[in-house]
C-alpha cells in the first residue's frame, strides 16, 4: 500500500517537474510546479513528517507560488521569444544533467546502503510516543534558537526588501484618515444656518 | 467514525472510508442547498419581505429548483480562454472547500480523520482554495473578471494571516493541534468554551469576534464582497462563468462558509458540548450520547451561519482599501498581541 | 516491496537534475530560471526529511524548515526585482541588462 503511494507521489512529481521546464504558457508552468510541491508534501507525510508536509504546503503552495502566478500574470510578456534557446542548449543540457544524474545516483546508492542510514530499515521521523510537531518543537526552541531567531530576521528583511522595491508613492493619491472622521464633532461638522422662508442658501 | 468502523484489512478500510466520506458529501450538499434559502430567506426577513416562496412549500425547494437551472443551461466558453484552465479553477474549488470537511469532528469520535496537525491542514486547504478563483479570472480572458480575481485573491491571502494568528492562539491555549482534542478540552459547559473561559475571555472573546470577520472577508462574503459585487465589478471572476461551471463556484463558496460556522463553533464555543454540564449523557447508551453531541454541534453551526446571514443583510459594503487597512492595519496587530498574551498566560499563568 | 531510503534520494536526485537542466535550456525566460531554482531547493529539502527518517534524527526537518524559510525569502526578493526590473524597462529580457545603454 505504501509502495503504491510512493510510486505514484513519485512519478507525478518527477512528470510535473519536466512539465514544469517544457511547458509554453508560463501559468502552466506555474500549475505544474504546483504539482510538483504536493507531491513533494504526500512524499513528506509517507516518511511521517506530517508537519513539514504541510508546512510545505502552506508555505510553498499557499504563499511562494501565488506569488508565480501573480507575477507571471500580470507581466503579460509574450513568451515566443524565449523558447529558441531551448533547442541549442537542449544537447549540452541533456549531457550535463545526465552526467550529474549518474553522479548523485551513484553516491545515493552508496549511502544508502552502507552509510549510517542503512541500519534503519523503516522511516520513522519521530520517537514513537511523540508527535511529530511534538519533537520539532522540542528541539527548535532549544537547541536551535539562534537559527530560528535568525530565520525570522530572514524574512523581515526580505518582507522589507520587497516592500521598498516595488513601492511607489503616486502623487495626488487622496487617503481616508479614520480616527479623524470618527473623532468629528458636531460643532466642526456642521453648521447651521437660519434661512428665511422664500430665500435658498447662498454661499 | 474514525472509531467505529475501524479494520485492518486495507480493501475494507478503503471501502468504509469511501463511504464515510459519501456519506459526509452528500449530507453537505443537502445542507449547503437549504442554507443558500436560509440566506435568502432571512435577508429577505431583515427587509420585511418574503423571500423565495413559490417552489414548494415555504419555498423549501428552490435550491433544488436552482441546481436544475443551472445545470440545464448552456456551458460557455469565452474565446481565447484557456479551456483546460478555465474548466479548472471551479474544479478545484469545490474539491477544497470539500476536502477541509476531513477533518471536522461531528461528535466524540465521529471525524473522517482524525490528523493530529488537523488545524495546520485546515489552513493549508483555506490557503489553496485562492488558486480557484485566481485561475478563474485569469483564464476569462478578460479584464473584469481578471482585476476581481486579484482583488479577491489579495484579500483573501491578508486575511488568512489573521486567521492563522487568531489560530495560533486556540492552539496555545489547548496544546494541540487536533480538532476532537480541541473540542474535548471545552468540556464542562458555557463557561469553559475558550471564548468565554475565564481569566483568558479578555483575549479569547476579541479573538473570536475577529476570527468571525475574517473568515467572512476570507470567505468573500458580505461586506467584504466587493470583489464580487455586481454593481462594481460586474461579479468578479465569476462573470464570464455559466451553468455547471458557476453552480461549482457557488457551490464552493457557501461550503466553505458551513466551514467556517462549524469551525468557529469547534474552535471558540465548545464543538460538540452543550451550554450545561452534561454529565448525565454518560448513562446514556452510546448512540444517544452521539446523537445529543451532533445536535449541540449542529444547533451551534446553525446559529453562525445565522450571524452570518443577518450581516449579509445589515452591514454595508466595504471599499476595497479600507478592507485591506482593516485587514493588515487592525486585525494583524490585534491578533498578533493576542498570541503574545495568550502565550505569556501559558508561560505565567495558572498552568505554570 | 519496502521503500527504501534509495527510493527517496532518487526521486531527489532526479528532481535536482531536472532543475539544474531547467535553468540550462531556458536561459532567457527568468521566471523559468526560478521555478527551476525552487525545483532545486525542494530536491534538498526531501534528501533532508529522507535522511532525518531513516537516521530517527528530527533534525533534518529542521534544516528543511531552514531551506523552506530561505526559498520562500528568496522567491519574495527575486519576484520583486524581476517586477521593478519590468517597470523600468517594459519588458523581462534579462540579458539586456549587461548593456549600457537606455
Amino acid at each position: 500500500m505504501q509502495a503504491v503511494a510512493f510510486y505514484i507521489l513519485a512519478l507525478v512529481s518527477v512528470a510535473a517537474a519536466f512539465l514544469v521546464i517544457t511547458a509554453k504558457n508560463p501559468v502552466h508552468s506555474v500549475l505544474y510546479l504546483i504539482t510538483v510541491f504536493f507531491s513533494a508534501a504526500g512524499l513528506f507525510v509517507l516518511l511521517g513528517a506530517e508537519f513539514l508536509a504541510m508546512l510545505l504546503v502552506v508555505v510553498y503552495v499557499g504563499a511562494v507560488a501565488v506569488l508565480f502566478l501573480f507575477v507571471v500574470m500580470m507581466l503579460d510578456v509574450d513568451f515566443a521569444q524565449f523558447r529558441e534557446g531551448f533547442a541549442r542548449y537542449l544537447p549540452l543540457g541533456g549531457v550535463v544533467g545526465a552526467v550529474l544524474l549518474t553522479e548523485i545516483i551513484l553516491v545515493a546508492m552508496t549511502v544508502a546502503h552502507t552509510g549510517a542510514a542503512a541500519k534503519n530499515a523503516l522511516p520513522m521521523a519521530s520517537a514513537p510516543g511523540v508527535s511529530n510537531t511534538e519533537a520539532i518543537g522540542q528541539v527548535l526552541y532549544t537547541d536551535y534558537f539562534y537559527l530560528f531567531q535568525a530565520s525570522g530576521l530572514v524574512l523581515l528583511v526580505a518582507m522589507i526588501g520587497a516592500i521598498v522595491l516595488t513601492l511607489r508613492h503616486r502623487p495626488g493619491v487622496r487617503r481616508q484618515n479614520i480616527a479623524k472622521q470618527v473623532a468629528r464633532t458636531p460643532k466642526t461638522g456642521m453648521t447651521i444656518v437660519q434661512i428665511k422662508p422664500g430665500e435658498g442658501v447662498s454661499e | 467514525m474514525g472509531g467505529i468502523a475501524y479494520s485492518n484489512n486495507p480493501l475494507i478500510w478503503s471501502l468504509l472510508t469511501l463511504g464515510q466520506i459519501l456519506l459526509i458529501v452528500v449530507i453537505v450538499l443537502i445542507t449547503v442547498a437549504f442554507v443558500i434559502l436560509a440566506d435568502r430567506k432571512i435577508w429577505a426577513a431583515v427587509q420585511w419581505r418574503k423571500g423565495p416562496n413559490v417552489v414548494g412549500p415555504f419555498g423549501l425547494l428552490q435550491s433544488f429548483a436552482d441546481l436544475l437551472k443551472f445545470v440545464l443551461k448552456e456551458l460557455v466558453i469565452p474565446s481565447g480562454a484557456d479551456k483546460f484552465v478555465f474548466l479548472l479553477a471551479p474544479v478545484i474549488s469545490v474539491v477544497f472547500s470539500f476536502a477541509a470537511w476531513a477533518v471536522m469532528p461531528f461528535a466524540p469520535g465521529w471525524v473522517i480523520s482524525n490528523l493530529n496537525v488537523g488545524v495546520l491542514y485546515l489552513l493549508a486547504i483555506s490557503s489553496l482554495g485562492v488558486y480557484g478563483i485566481i485561475m478563474g479570472g485569469w483564464a476569462s480572458n478578460s479584464k473584469y473578471p481578471f482585476l476581481g480575481a486579484l482583488r479577491s485573491a489579495a484579500q483573501m491571502v491578508s486575511y488568512e494571516v489573521s486567521i492563522g494568528f487568531i489560530l495560533i492562539t486556540v492552539i496555545l491555549l489547548s496544546g494541540s493541534m487536533n480538532l476532537s482534542t480541541i473540542v474535548e478540552q471545552q468540556n464542562g459547559g458555557f463557561w469553559h468554551w475558550h471564548a468565554f473561559a475565564l481569566p483568558t475571555i479578555v483575549v479569547m472573546f476579541p479573538m473570536s469576534v475577529m476570527f468571525f470577520i475574517s473568515f467572512l472577508a476570507e470567505t468573500n462574503r458580505p461586506p467584504f464582497d466587493l470583489p464580487e459585487a455586481e454593481s462594481e465589478l460586474v461579479a468578479g471572476y465569476q462573470v464570464e462563468y455559466s451553468s455547471t461551471a458557476y453552480l461549482l463556484l457557488m457551490l464552493a463558496e457557501y461550503t466553505n462558509i458551513v466551514l467556517m460556522c462549524c469551525l468557529i463553533s469547534v474552535l471558540f464555543f465548545g464543538g460538540w458540548h452543550a451550554p450545561f454540564p452534561d454529565d448525565f449523557i454518560k448513562t446514556w447508551p452510546p448512540i444517544a450520547a452521539h446523537l445529543w453531541a451532533l445536535m449541540w454541534f449542529v444547533i451551534k453551526a446553525m446559529f453562525w451561519f445565522f450571524m452570518v446571514a443577518m450581516v449579509k443583510a445589515i452591514v454595508p459594503r466595504y471599499r476595497y482599501d479600507q478592507l485591506m487597512r482593516l485587514g493588515w492595519k487592525v486585525f494583524l496587530p490585534a491578533s498578533l498581541v493576542g498570541v503574545v498574551l495568550v502565550a505569556a498566560w501559558r508561560v505565567f499563568g495558572a498552568q505554570g | 516491496m519496502t521503500i527504501g531510503l534509495a527510493h527517496y534520494l532518487t526521486v531527489a536526485a532526479i528532481l535536482f537534475t531536472i532543475g539544474v537542466f531547467g535553468i540550462f535550456v531556458n536561459r532567457k525566460n527568468v521566471i523559468i530560471i526560478m521555478m527551476s531554482i525552487e525545483l532545486i531547493l525542494l530536491a534538498v529539502n526531501i534528501n533532508l526529511v529522507a535522511f532525518s527518517a531513516f537516521l530517527h534524527d528530527v533534525v533534518g526537518q529542521i534544516y528543511a524548515m531552514f531551506v523552506l524559510t530561505v526559498a520562500a525569502a528568496e522567491a519574495a526578493v527575486g519576484l520583486a526585482i524581476l517586477v521593478t526590473y519590468f517597470r523600468n524597462r517594459g519588458d523581462i529580457a534579462v540579458d539586456g541588462a549587461s548593456m549600457m545603454k537606455g
